[in-house]
């Protein structure tokens, strides 16, 4: 696809255009935003780079070198509104639950390897782990509640904006994380199931040679322990899996309830929400939709009763008055 | 997906090399040409968190922002620019104009750039809307003044030919190719755009347009709406067709809010086949074929719902708020395609459309005057028809037997005067414009022994529907040209140019309008032979309401000025 960069020919002319306005001044090199030239009111830059991290999706602005700009100097930014630290600390959350549930993925593949030790600590871990993941999530939705605006002004449709995208992150995140601790728990419980299929396969082996090794009597007390010390097995294993299911329980709930606040500020892809005109549109039609409004209430507060009554109050009070100083001077 | 992705890409590299957060700022013509290819979802990954119209005077301050502007190089719009660039509201200014700047207006902007916000200035040609991969078209507001003469209203035919000109080069420049021209010999306002193009192409800007040279070089065919006024007068059986005929599609979006009863989610929705699986898959079926795929589809996600009601265990539960997305984002789509076919249903039987169409097909693609004549008369008897049914009804004979029985043709057209919306001597007017005498094409088959003796075949063989038995005569010029037969006397080149070998690349450009059933016949075309690759545009999308408003449009001035 073609394109044609006209900057260079653009640049020419401004440049050519400032030399014939203002000849006189060779100092323009760094101008501020109301001065040509000279010294300038104090400039409000704001520095970046040092104190953001660049892979940061949200950063609030960067300066135009002042090298690469033939002839303009630095720009000269204004601080953004209060709301833009909001965004950046739910970012900055996100990233960080990114981190830690990278480290969570390496914890599960560890747990799931067979391992001769009791696998205690990795599960302390994983929970550990899961915990944190699941209440940075729950923090940065809360904080995006925050974002909305109330005051219907340009600023707010960016704010909506920048609310929706975060959104949108955040749900795909936590989908992700879902899926990641579904798949552990299914392979755990395999691996569980698999080990147990094992230890009823010995247990039931053990249970025939001994058979053919006996006779009846001995056989019966050999079935009874057999059984019982399955049955010890099996009540273990329940409690473990109960416990496991409580915690699945747990986080499907705190995820359903972010998915369900979550699902409000995300767009529907492909529907007419999604349309860059139809949100043009609205926004038109808001903003007159608040102007009609404003001019009606105008018009409904000059014709009601209340501007009258007060007006007749203010011209009895009058009458009054001029009767009270004639009152005085006659008497 | 070639003209779609090509107005993609050109702003997926506007927005990429600019960090932080930003504001789009667009005319009211590009605003349709972004819409159609980009959705606010993709927008919103590429930081834009603001999208404005240019007219909008509001003076706050934004600083925080960057500003990228995508605005037609107008000199209105270069008007409101420098009074924006007068007042920055924003920190950086980054202007991309979808053709090409005049040196002049560089000028102007540049003077008004006291503060120096500007950072780059571009001209990216996306000046057409690419509303399908192989379609496209200019949204041209006063589409009527193809059919003036031009000494009618010499003003607007320039805006009109500049216009058309403006996007079939950016459309060339998009695809980086420059073509060699050909136009239809018997309409002027196709021969005016041919040169004009051929001027700008080869003289005006030749360094801009010279890309490298190909075996086969790449074919622009302009060619006039009056020479087949049959297609946009018929009713469509197919779904992209239907929709636009029976309701009506604009930029892809489709308005349901005066048409009966629909649920508040879908008064307005969106059919698009790059966003929309279901409907790449079924826009060009015919009704019944498409009904069946909606019941299936149906079906198909009543069983998930079914599943969905039914949780029993904590697995269940688990999957079901994990697919919940996916689940809504399907019930959204049923019940939108469910919502169309059953308004459209609603419509083909209030207004009997399955009788009138199988007259009309009949008046295009078979002869026969008398039983013609007889059929037309009863259902202008038949009271359930419609007015503009009937209007259209009595155009397609006078098209097809206009030298057969002029008698009966008067007869029709007093039938028709009584009702009162009819415009006097319309019938006569559509015969002027595009009767026999004005036409090239071989419209019906008859003009050549060849086509004369394929639709005596076609005709013993049968149709196998008849509601779908019309091919537009689109499908024979692109015929002809695949195999090197376009006549050189009916379609003549521009100039002194030369087609090598036969052409790979070919832009059909329809003055007056396209229709959706044509760009139907394009797209199949494609599918079938990969070797060449056909694009179809024109001034306007064209459905039967809109033709004859054109058509009244016209009279009424050509009344207004010969009196």
């Amino acid at each position: 696809m073609a394109t044609r960069n006209r900057t260079p020919m653009y640049r020419k002319y401004r440049e050519a255009l400032r030399q014939v306005r203002s000849p006189s001044s060779p100092y323009d090199a760094t101008s501020s935003s109301s001065s040509y030239g000279r010294h300038g009111g104090p400039v409000i830059e704001l520095v970046s780079a040092s104190l953001l991290r660049s892979d940061r999706p949200y950063a609030p602005l960067s300066i135009d070198d002042p090298g690469s700009s033939s002839g303009g100097g630095a720009v000269t930014v204004g601080l953004p509104p209060a709301w833009v630290d909001i965004s950046e600390e739910i970012s900055a959350n996100m990233d960080r639950a990114k981190v830690k549930m990278a480290e969570l993925a390496k914890a599960h593949a560890k747990a799931l390897m067979p391992s001769f030790g009791d696998g205690k600590e990795d599960q302390h871990r994983i929970e550990v782990l899961t915990h944190e993941v699941t209440d940075l999530l729950r923090r940065s939705e809360k904080r995006l509640q925050k974002l909305s605006a109330s005051d219907p002004s340009e600023d707010s449709n960016v704010r909506k904006n920048v609310q929706r995208s975060l959104a949108t992150d955040l749900q795909s995140l936590s989908m992700e994380f879902r899926k990641k601790q579904s798949t552990y728990l299914k392979r755990l419980r395999q691996q569980k199931e698999g080990q147990e299929a094992v230890d009823l396969e010995m247990n039931i082996n053990g249970s025939t040679s001994r058979l053919d090794d006996v006779d009846d009597e001995f056989g019966d007390v050999g079935f009874t322990e057999v059984q019982m010390s399955k049955l010890k097995k099996s009540e273990v294993f329940t409690r473990e899996r109960e416990r496991e299911i409580e915690q699945v329980a747990e986080s499907v709930n705190e995820l359903a309830q972010i998915m369900k606040d979550l699902s409000v500020l995300v767009i529907d892809q492909g529907t007419i929400v999604d349309r860059i005109d139809y949100n043009i549109q609205n926004v038109a039609s808001q903003v007159e939709e608040g102007y009609k409004q404003l001019q009606k209430a105008e018009r409904t507060q000059k014709q009601g009763g209340m501007v009258m009554c007060a007006s007749v109050l203010v011209i009895m009070c009058f009458i009054m008055i001029v009767l009270l100083v004639l009152k005085m001077i006659f008497f | 997906m070639a003209l779609v992705s090509v107005v993609r890409d050109y702003i997926d590299r506007m927005l990429q090399d600019i960090s932080g957060m930003k504001v789009l700022i667009l005319d009211p013509l590009t605003v349709s040409i972004v819409s159609v290819v980009y959705s606010q979802s993709d927008l919103l990954k590429k930081e834009v968190f603001l999208v404005e119209k240019v007219d909008n005077m509001s003076k706050e301050s934004m600083s925080h922002l960057k500003a990228v502007y995508f605005l037609r190089p107008s000199s209105d719009n270069i008007q409101k620019l420098r009074r924006q660039l007068a007042a920055p509201r924003f920190a950086e200014y980054h202007l991309f104009f979808s053709n090409i700047l005049k040196i002049p207006q560089i000028q102007v902007l540049a003077d008004s750039d006291e503060q120096e916000v500007v950072k780059q200035v571009q001209e990216f040609y996306a000046d057409f809307c690419a509303i399908d991969p192989y379609h496209f078209t200019l949204n041209i507001n006063a589409n009527h003044v193809y059919m003036l003469p031009t000494v009618a209203d010499p003003h607007s035919s320039q805006i009109f030919c500049d216009r058309t000109v403006d996007g079939i080069a950016a459309v060339f420049l998009a695809l980086k190719k420059r073509p060699v021209i050909r136009y239809q010999r018997t309409s002027d306002i196709a021969k005016r755009i041919a040169q004009e193009a051929a001027k700008l192409m080869y003289e005006q800007e030749s360094g801009l347009f010279d890309f490298r040279r190909t075996e086969n070089s790449p074919l622009l065919l302009v060619i006039d709406r009056r020479d087949d006024p049959v297609t946009p007068l018929l009713n469509q059986w197919t779904y992209q067709a239907m929709v636009h005929e029976l309701i009506g599609i604009e930029d892809n979006k489709v308005d349901l809010r005066n048409i009966g009863t629909v649920p508040k989610d879908q008064q307005e929705v969106v059919l698009s086949s790059v966003q929309d699986d279901f409907f790449k898959a079924n826009m060009y079926e015919n009704f019944g074929d498409l009904g069946m795929n909606i019941k299936r589809m149906v079906d198909d996600f009543q069983q998930i719902a079914k599943s969905n009601q039914n949780i029993q265990t904590i697995e269940d539960m688990a999957k079901f708020v994990n697919n919940y997305p996916e689940y809504r984002r399907m019930h959204g789509n049923v019940s939108k395609h469910v919502t169309l076919v059953t308004e459209m249903s609603r419509i083909v039987d209030e207004r009997k459309l399955m009788l009138v169409s199988q007259t009309e097909q009949d008046l295009a693609c078979n002869s026969g005057q008398a039983a013609a004549l007889e059929a037309v008369a009863n259902l202008l008897n038949n009271e359930s028809v419609s007015d503009v049914d009937r209007l259209r009804l009595v155009l397609l004979y006078a098209l097809r037997y206009e030298k057969d029985s002029p008698v009966h043709l008067m007869q029709l057209c007093n039938k028709l005067s009584r009702t009162a919306k009819y415009k006097p001597g319309l019938v006569q007017f559509l015969l002027k414009q595009a009767g026999v005498d004005k036409r090239t094409g071989d419209l019906y088959g008859n003009r050549d022994l060849l086509n004369i003796a394929r639709n005596m075949a076609r005709g013993l063989k049968g149709a196998e529907n008849v509601y779908t038995q019309h091919q537009p005569l689109l499908l024979q010029t692109m015929e002809s040209l695949m195999k090197g037969r376009l006549r050189d006397v009916d379609y003549p080149l521009v100039g002194n140019h030369f087609q090598q070998g036969r052409p790979q690349d070919v832009v059909i450009f329809i003055v007056g309008g396209t229709t959706y059933e044509e760009a139907r016949t394009v797209a199949l075309h494609n599918a079938a032979n990969p070797g060449t690759r056909f694009f179809l545009g024109g001034s306007v999308v064209l459905n039967s309401k809109r033709f004859l408003k054109d058509l009244e449009e016209v009279q009424r001035i050509s009344k207004s000025t010969s009196v």
